[in-house]
């Protein structure tokens, strides 16, 4: 046969040519002419109509352009002018240059790292502790609602209420410190040398439990018939842990620390209240420092240059953690 | 190799029992199915020969030594999980060689024993894959490697292969049933697989609600079930049962049923302690039934037939009674349809009574 | 089917990591439960009752602690001093209605996002999210000047706007993934039965109303704690219970028995409704990435 005939029948076609192949040798079992070239449709027909999900889609896309890209493009002019309280005129890249020398805001970004590391150290290593403790314990549900009462705090208010906890007159942590001779007469915050930790403690405190429900959550699904596997294979209780839990758990591990990663950088409430970015600057990290210079100062030229710098990491850090995100989450046998 | 002596053995769960008063004997080197449905108890009777689940009262020995308080890892017994529980993030090989390493096995002896349990499950050529690039019979392999390279005392295997397809589950029961018997390991095989227990087992255990039903070989399970459940629970297609009479008729003791009138065998009727009319269960199987659309001689049971399925080298037919509906298994010479009138004998030497009210068996 | 605990058998280490675990715990608890059991007991405490503590090193002396004459005087004095019924109605309407915002606007388009696919899809869903991730600072300053432009600095409308800044994409994130678990094939039994496109995305929000409600929640809770929005854009008429609290903090005279007063009022319905959507508390602070 060819090409140009699409439809064959089975009169028009010789017995025991090839274009047959018959599911059997009895003559009324079904046959079907294979075609041998199919040609293509001439014309296709229109696509299916999707303006329905656009109509669905339009309100959030513009809302979100208003609040969203026009900012962004506001920031990126704004950050090549010099704005202040009035209207702005151009200055160019000067806004950035003069970034390299301010030291203020590289040691800001210093900060914010050192800042940023040490919470999630603290937070890591008390969550996960915490998790394999609660995991399956008697009271496991009460244990963990208790838990995580800090973080419905408003950080603002956790700030104020650390605040009167590190008093240095009434303060009971203050007192407590002391007591345990950690400290000497000054308050946690007002020497250079703790205000950092002081915030840091603020932080592991409102922010722990996070890990703890993260981490619980992944315990949750470690398989458990690959920890049972594994016992009958021979392994101990501790083994276990860091051959089957351990990798199970990296996962969710990870999302958990780039999540508090970005939050160190989203949310400054409770430093802002605590320490204002002092004694001396020892905790204006970076994004303090931004609030300063905007809202304080009010050079929000300046200040657009270094959100910018400051948006261009998160953003980073975002794509890396979308990735995360969609990886599959385990992969499970 | 060990002799598992499973003694008054109970399991709770808060309060409600999934075990009650187990006893077992698993001879040294047999093959032994634990068979039942889903919640019988019989995973929860595996989990705890492991060690995996507390014992709640009774005893579990090895060879005569109570290994109750004794963590899995010291009991040596290997256990094939329902879901393989492979560990993802390690090769075939590193999955296999687990257990040895484990237990401090020199290098070159793992090597040498992982080689020759892969050569033996013919998977020798998977052994740099991870679990997630197998198939469903070839995990299940691997996962029978881990078990079967530390030769152990004992195999534990839990529905291995419940979750491979039909084909390859017929294969496999041969493959494990003659792993068995070349390595000659006790094994227990729990499966909800009736086929299963039957084909591969020396002995099965019937569980139905946390209790023992039945302990026997497959052919005492599947010819003289010891009760109305394990008769009907046991065989494919499964046993008809019919509510009938007993009643004595010029000296022969009958059972009497709209449908039909058979006397029962001089040796049955002393089974069945007096022949005072009463309600019993008869039971019969669909291959201890013949039919004809034409009368023969001697006790019938009279039907109407329902439908006829054919099933490649036999052929079902559901034959529609006074008050219920029984299957027969035919050969496909059978020629009746729908709705003819059909007559059956029965095979009185496999038919079955049961009590009407506890089910035991009377024959 | 046996029940899912894994049995233990007693090892030193195991008995040892019981014992430190008990004692971990009680710690840490002690640790995480103190300054919110200090902020409810110092809120009616009179002023100086509430500077009570011990001598250095007086470890008995920790009973003063409680030594105190209960007092709702700082109550009093937030409502009736201070505005902070007014506060406390600006933090609804704000919180509230960007909530409402954000879950209506959010849903239509996580559905659509969920049900349709068009080049560029993973472009404009890196945009929303990241909307969300960008610091707070950093997105106020350009939004600062606009909403200058537009008057809309210290009203409520302009702090609702300021927060489904972040509480939009996070809706569309969060129920983009409820849609995705929901089968395609409901909207397609309901076309089939003769509903139109709009009465099957209608009939399949029953489905996910449980978490929709839920996710109302944590967007009230994420727009109730957020202080630097209400600081910056907030300011001067639409002042928020965690600015007003802040602003109790003068250089030469700290009301803290009027803070702590203000704490609890801020923070205790938040930890009310944190029991009450409990179950998606994970899903939603993980940005839905990790589910219980």
């Amino acid at each position: 046969m060819t090409s140009g005939v699409t439809n064959v029948s089975v009169a028009q076609v010789p017995p025991g040519t090839s274009l047959f192949r018959a599911r059997g040798t009895s003559s009324d079992i079904e046959a079907r002419p294979i075609t041998a070239v199919l040609p293509l449709p001439v014309r296709l027909n229109s696509a299916a109509p999707r303006r329905y999900y656009l109509y669905l889609m339009a309100p959030a896309i513009a809302v979100l352009a208003f609040i969203s890209l026009y900012p962004f493009v506001w920031l990126i002019v704004m950050s090549l002018q010099d704005v202040g309280v009035g209207a702005g005129e151009w200055v160019g890249l000067k806004n950035y240059t003069r970034l390299f020398n301010d030291v203020r805001f590289l040691e800001g970004w210093v900060l914010l790292a050192q800042y940023s590391a040490m919470c999630l150290a603290l937070q890591l290593s008390i969550g996960l502790l915490l998790a394999v403790i609660v995991n399956g314990a008697r009271w496991e549900k009460f244990l963990v609602t208790a838990l995580l009462m800090p973080m419905m705090m408003a950080p603002a208010v956790a700030g104020l209420v650390w605040l009167f906890l590190y008093n240095g007159t009434f303060g009971w942590y203050h007192w407590l410190f002391q007591s345990l001779g950690w400290l000497d007469s000054g308050s946690i915050l007002s020497s250079t040398d703790t205000a950092m930790l002081a915030i840091v403690l603020v932080d592991v405190w409102q922010w722990t439990p996070l890990i703890t429900l993260i981490a619980l959550a992944g315990l949750k699904r470690v398989p458990q018939d690959q920890l049972e596997a594994n016992m009958v294979d021979g392994a101990s209780p501790l083994r276990n842990f860091f051959a089957i839990t351990l990798p199970n758990l990296y996962p969710v591990l990870l999302i958990a620390i780039m999540l508090r990663f970005m939050d160190n950088f989203r949310f400054i409430d409770a430093a802002l209240v605590l320490t204002g970015g002092g004694p001396a600057d020892s905790t204006k990290i970076l994004p303090i420092y931004l609030f300063e210079v905007a809202f304080k100062f009010f050079k929000l030229g300046r200040g657009a240059a270094i959100a910018l710098t400051l948006l261009v990491v998160t953003i980073i850090l975002g794509k890396l953690l979308v990735r995360i995100f969609e990886k599959p989450k385990s992969e499970r046998v | 190799m060990a002799r598992i002596s499973i003694n008054k053995v109970w399991k709770y769960y808060g309060t409600s029992p999934a075990v009650r008063e187990l006893n077992l004997e698993c001879d040294d080197g047999s093959f032994v199915s634990i068979l039942g449905p889903s919640g019988c108890g019989k995973s929860s009777t595996m989990r705890m020969i492991a060690g995996l689940e507390h014992i709640s009262a009774g005893d579990i020995l090895f060879d005569g030594q109570r290994i109750n308080d004794l963590p899995p890892k010291d009991r040596d017994v290997a256990m094939v999980f329902e879901n393989y529980a492979l560990y993802p993030h390690k090769s075939v090989f590193d999955n296999i060689a687990n257990p040895l390493r484990l237990r401090g096995f020199a290098a070159d002896k793992i090597k040498e024993r992982v080689t020759s349990a892969t050569k033996l499950l013919e998977i020798d050529h998977l052994l740099n894959r991870r679990p997630s690039e197998l198939s469903g019979g070839q995990k299940q392999r691997v996962a029978i490697g881990r078990a079967i390279v530390r030769e152990p005392k004992l195999f534990l295997f839990d529905e291995p292969i419940a979750h491979l397809d039909a084909k390859l589950r017929a294969h496999m029961r041969g493959e494990i049933k003659h792993l068995q018997r070349s390595l000659g390991t006790t094994m227990i095989y729990v499966t909800h697989d009736q086929l299963e227990a039957l084909s591969m087992a020396d002995m099965i255990a019937v569980m139905h609600d946390g209790e023992l039903q039945q302990w026997g070989t497959p052919s005492e399970i599947f010819n003289r079930p010891v009760n109305a459940w394990v008769a009907g629970f046991v065989g494919e297609p499964a046993m008809n049962f019919l509510s009938a009479e007993l009643r004595s008729e010029g000296g022969n003791t009958v059972l009497t049923h709209p449908n039909f009138n058979i006397p029962l065998l001089p040796q049955q009727v002393a089974l069945v302690n007096g022949s005072a009319k009463r309600e019993v269960r008869m039971g019969v199987r669909p291959d201890a039934l013949s039919i004809s659309t034409t009368r023969p001689d001697g006790p019938v049971i009279e039907g109407r037939i329902y439908v006829t399925e054919l099933l490649g080298g036999d052929m079902l037919v559901d034959v529609q009674l006074a008050d219920a509906r029984i299957r027969v298994k035919t050969s496909t010479d059978f020629t009746g349809v729908a709705d003819d009138a059909c007559y059956m004998t029965v095979n009185r030497d496999k038919w079955h009574l049961f009590d009407i009210e506890d089910g035991h068996a009377y024959f | 089917m046996a029940s899912r605990d894994v049995v233990q058998y007693k090892s030193p280490l195991v008995v040892a990591f019981k014992i430190f675990s008990v004692i971990f715990l009680t710690v840490y608890l002690i640790w995480t439960l103190l300054p919110i059991f200090v902020m409810f007991v110092s809120s009616f405490k009179d002023l100086l009752e509430a500077f009570n503590i011990p001598e250095v090193g007086d470890w008995a002396g920790v009973t003063v602690f409680f030594d105190f004459t209960p007092t709702l005087k700082h109550y009093h004095s937030l409502f009736y001093d201070n505005n902070f019924g007014e506060y406390m109605a600006n933090s609804l309407i704000a919180a509230g209605g960007s909530a409402v915002i954000a879950v209506t606007f959010g849903s239509m388009a996580a559905y659509s996002l969920s049900r349709v696919e068009f080049r560029g899809k993973g472009d404009l869903f890196f945009w929303i999210i990241s909307t969300r991730m960008a610091p707070v600072v950093a997105v106020m300053v350009p939004l600062y000047a606009i909403f200058r432009s537009f008057d809309l600095i210290g009203t409520l409308p302009g702090l609702i706007l300021a927060y489904t800044t972040f509480n939009l994409p996070f809706a569309i994130w969060i129920l983009k993934g409820f849609f995705d678990n929901v089968p395609y094939s409901i909207e397609e039994a309901q076309m089939v039965d003769g509903a139109t496109r709009f009465q099957a995305f209608m009939s399949i929000l029953p489905l996910v109303a449980p978490g929709i409600a839920a996710f109302i929640v944590l967007c009230i809770l994420f727009a109730w704690n957020d202080f630097l929005f209400a600081a910056i854009i907030g300011s001067g008429g639409a002042k928020t219970l965690p600015v007003a609290t802040r602003e109790l903090v003068q250089p030469q005279n700290i009301q803290w028995g009027a803070i702590m007063a203000a704490g609890v009022v801020t923070t205790l319905p938040m930890m009310l409704l944190g029991l009450v959507i409990r179950k998606y508390l994970v899903t939603g602070m993980t940005m839905g990435a990790v589910k219980e």
